[in-house]
């Protein structure tokens, strides 16, 4: 034990000294002026009005990000991020095809901290819009009923990047980035009263109250970006 | 008369709700209807294997017979049950009585009185064995286990008497089970007693024989049995105890009515109780006290007998008037009135007949007190009567398809429909007006139910065929029905409803 402690100190220098010799490298090039991302995004669903259309709590979506600095302050930016996710889900209820579509846009500010020109550290607080559509066969009706909705929420969520390809130095160039964030996203609750489309299906057709459907849930997300 | 035959229905009608089992997540969706073309829905949960479900006479009552997880495996294992849900008022389980082993077979006394369940499904099976269910008292205290002493056969049909007015004791009511080649009969003032049986003649060839049909006077606490392969009907009397121990005996006679008769009745003429044998193309009259036998000739063969006499005079006295039937018959296109108030010696013209251009396989009664004297003549094909026992008039109702009738629990009009299609119409009593609606979907039963307003609903039901477990439903007002303001519901399986 005595041994193992004595070691801790040692790698701690060793890493401040790694980071002080790679901070001789100029920071500016990495703190991408425009970033471009690409990912997938996994959140948690534990709510009791999504079991009607997926087997499992998990929403998969892709990910496609934007994101452009505003402010820069040594190792400290601030820039400016957004991010659409888009996934579906479907299952059956009692022997009725349902499916659910989710898109979610988010937009906010995002600080980040580059440990090392390759490597920064990030915390976004997104207000989210997210419109969803819910969808069930009814073989009865023989056409489709639907649930859409907007809600709203917030995104928070913290992660880091790491530079996988990049010039050291010099002149702004594309460089490629991997980037990972984990966080939860609150989304307000919508009501599942399922109802036909107008003029399809019977007349007077009553809504199937299904509840109501909260997307809100932890979330992991890992993309990869390009940035300039 | 009761059968024990197996089976579940799709859905059943109650007078304030429509039961529609849920098999597949065993429970039964319960809709009702708050007002006038809405619909509510709710599920209650079954037990456990159901076995069998029916509905009792007066559609109160959903009976549900589950056989619970068998094998039981732990104490806490669901057992055996039937299971009663109120069909009236609050709409759910209201009791339930838990049976030591599992059956498969349940029958309901027409006045909900008694329940039988019988039927077990052991590795051991006592054919004989019914359990009788007291519905006036709750827990196991109701529960009387019969095992019915047998000489082959088990049980087939059930009769719930009316009071027997047996004489030595107060009016009683007896339970008669006909089983292959002897009838049982079982007191229900004293369920534990020891049930009396009587073996049945054999057939005139010397055969064994079975029951047809039994029928009784409760007045006399006289028993009739229609036996296979005879021109005898078997006749039997409840009488005074004849030893010591005995609660009533058996006084049993063999009347030849010559030739075989196809339907039996008790009447009462002027001079008495009788008993009516329709064989071939006469009406035998049967003096069951001293077994002579009167024939009159009928216009036609019927073959179907159904006294009217309190639909035609609810407070009339039959021993002293006598009273009126209705003869008919599914091969003959005539149904006749017999009236049995006159002279013994116009005996020949008490038969009155009308022609009506088609068969009828069966005579429907009109519940409630608004068309008490009116009866539906159910034919082979596809047209029905509404006939007025008053006024003797008829109304021909055609129908495009095949037929299934719904009488309305208020007696006031009757559904046809046939299932698979999407046409089905409503008859009002009152002006004899049919009503033609075309649903949107195919409709599979149709029932008329009173909403908590207390107006009436007609509840179309559509349920998907196949597999699906789909329930779906059109909403009419049934007193005025019209597609034109119905709503439309499904989704009812998922649970909610809005």
């Amino acid at each position: 034990m005595r041994a193992r402690l004595g070691l801790l100190p040692a790698l701690v220098g060793a890493f401040l000294l790694v980071a002080a010799s790679v901070h001789a490298e100029p920071l500016a090039p990495h703190q991408p002026y425009v970033q471009g991302s690409l990912g997938l995004r996994a959140s948690k669903v534990a709510d009791a009005g999504y079991d009607p259309f997926s087997d499992s709590d998990e929403l998969l979506q892709v990910s496609v990000g934007l994101g452009g600095t505003l402010f820069r302050h040594h190792s400290w930016s601030l820039a400016a991020v957004g991010f659409w996710d888009y996934g579906q889900k479907s299952s059956s209820a009692r022997g009725s095809l349902t499916s659910l579509d989710v898109h979610r846009l988010s937009v906010g500010p995002e600080l980040r901290y580059h440990l090392l020109p390759r490597l920064y550290f990030f915390a976004h607080a997104l207000p989210a819009f997210a419109h969803s559509s819910a969808s069930l066969d009814d073989g009865v009706l023989q056409v489709a009923r639907y649930a859409r909705h907007w809600s709203y929420g917030l995104d928070g969520a913290a992660g880091a990047a790491f530079e996988v390809y990049g010039a050291t130095s010099g002149a702004i160039r594309p460089r490629v980035w991997a980037i990972a964030e984990g966080g939860y996203g609150y989304l307000g609750s919508t009501p599942l009263e399922m109802s036909p489309d107008p003029g399809q299906g019977p007349q007077r057709p009553s809504s199937v109250d299904l509840g109501t459907l909260s997307l809100a849930g932890p979330y992991l997300r890992v993309s990869a970006a390009v940035g300039f | 008369m009761a059968n024990g035959q197996n089976g579940l229905a799709p859905a059943y009608g109650l007078t304030a709700a429509v039961a529609v089992l849920d098999s597949e997540l065993g429970r039964v969706t319960m809709l009702s209807s708050p007002s006038a073309l809405t619909l509510e829905s709710h599920s209650i949960e079954l037990g456990t294997d159901l076995a069998a479900t029916r509905v009792s006479a007066d559609r109160k009552t959903l009976f549900a017979l589950s056989r619970g997880v068998q094998p039981q495996r732990t104490p806490h294992d669901e057992r055996p049950q039937l299971l009663l849900i109120d069909g009236q008022s609050t709409l759910q389980a209201t009791r339930s009585y838990t049976l030591t082993e599992p059956m498969n077979q349940l029958v309901l006394d027409p006045k909900n009185e008694w329940a039988v369940v019988y039927g077990s499904a052991g590795v051991v099976v006592n054919l004989n064995e019914l359990v009788l269910v007291d519905l006036a008292q709750t827990g196991s205290e109701a529960l009387s286990f019969k095992t019915l002493l047998s000489f082959g056969g088990s049980p087939k049909r059930f009769t719930f008497t009316a009071p027997l007015a047996v004489p030595g004791g107060a009016p009683r009511r007896f339970l008669i089970v006909e089983r292959d080649s002897d009838l049982v009969l079982i007191d229900l003032s004293r369920p534990d007693r020891d049930a009396v049986t009587v073996p049945l003649p054999s057939t005139d060839r010397g055969e064994a024989a079975s029951s047809a049909q039994v029928v009784y006077d409760a007045d006399t606490a006289s028993i009739a049995v229609r036996v296979t392969g005879t021109t005898s009907v078997f006749m039997l009397q409840l009488a005074a105890p004849a030893q010591d121990g005995q609660a009533y005996s058996v006084v049993t006679n063999l009347v030849d009515v010559g030739g075989l008769p196809t339907a039996i009745d008790f009447v009462h003429n002027t001079q008495g109780l009788r008993l009516v044998a329709l064989v071939g193309s006469s009406a035998v009259l049967v003096d069951p006290d001293t077994a002579t036998t009167q024939s009159v000739q009928m216009p036609a063969a019927f073959t179907g007998i159904r006294r009217i006499t309190d639909e035609l005079n609810p407070a009339a006295m039959p021993a002293a008037d006598g009273d009126v039937a209705l003869l008919y018959g599914p091969n003959i296109t005539k149904i006749a009135y017999f009236n049995l108030s006159g002279a013994p010696g116009a005996l020949f013209r008490s038969i009155e007949p009308y022609e009506i251009g088609v068969s009828v396989k069966n005579v429907i009664d009109v519940p409630g007190e608004a068309y008490f004297d009116h009866k539906i003549l159910e034919t082979p094909n596809q047209q029905f009567y509404v006939l007025d026992l008053h006024t003797r008039e008829s109304a021909p109702m055609k129908t495009n398809g095949a037929l299934t009738l719904e009488v309305a629990p208020d007696g006031a009009r009757v559904w046809a429909y046939n299932p698979g299609q999407s046409g089905f119409a409503s008859v009002d009593f009152a002006k004899l007006h049919p009503v033609s609606l075309i649903a949107e979907r195919q409709v599979s039963n149709v029932f008329d139910i009173e909403a908590s307003s207390g107006q009436r609903t007609a509840i179309a039901l559509h349920l998907a065929p196949g597999t699906n477990v789909g329930i779906g439903a059109t909403v009419l007002d049934a007193l005025s029905p019209s597609t034109a303001n119905a709503r439309f519901y499904s989704g009812l399986e998922l649970g909610g409803l809005k």
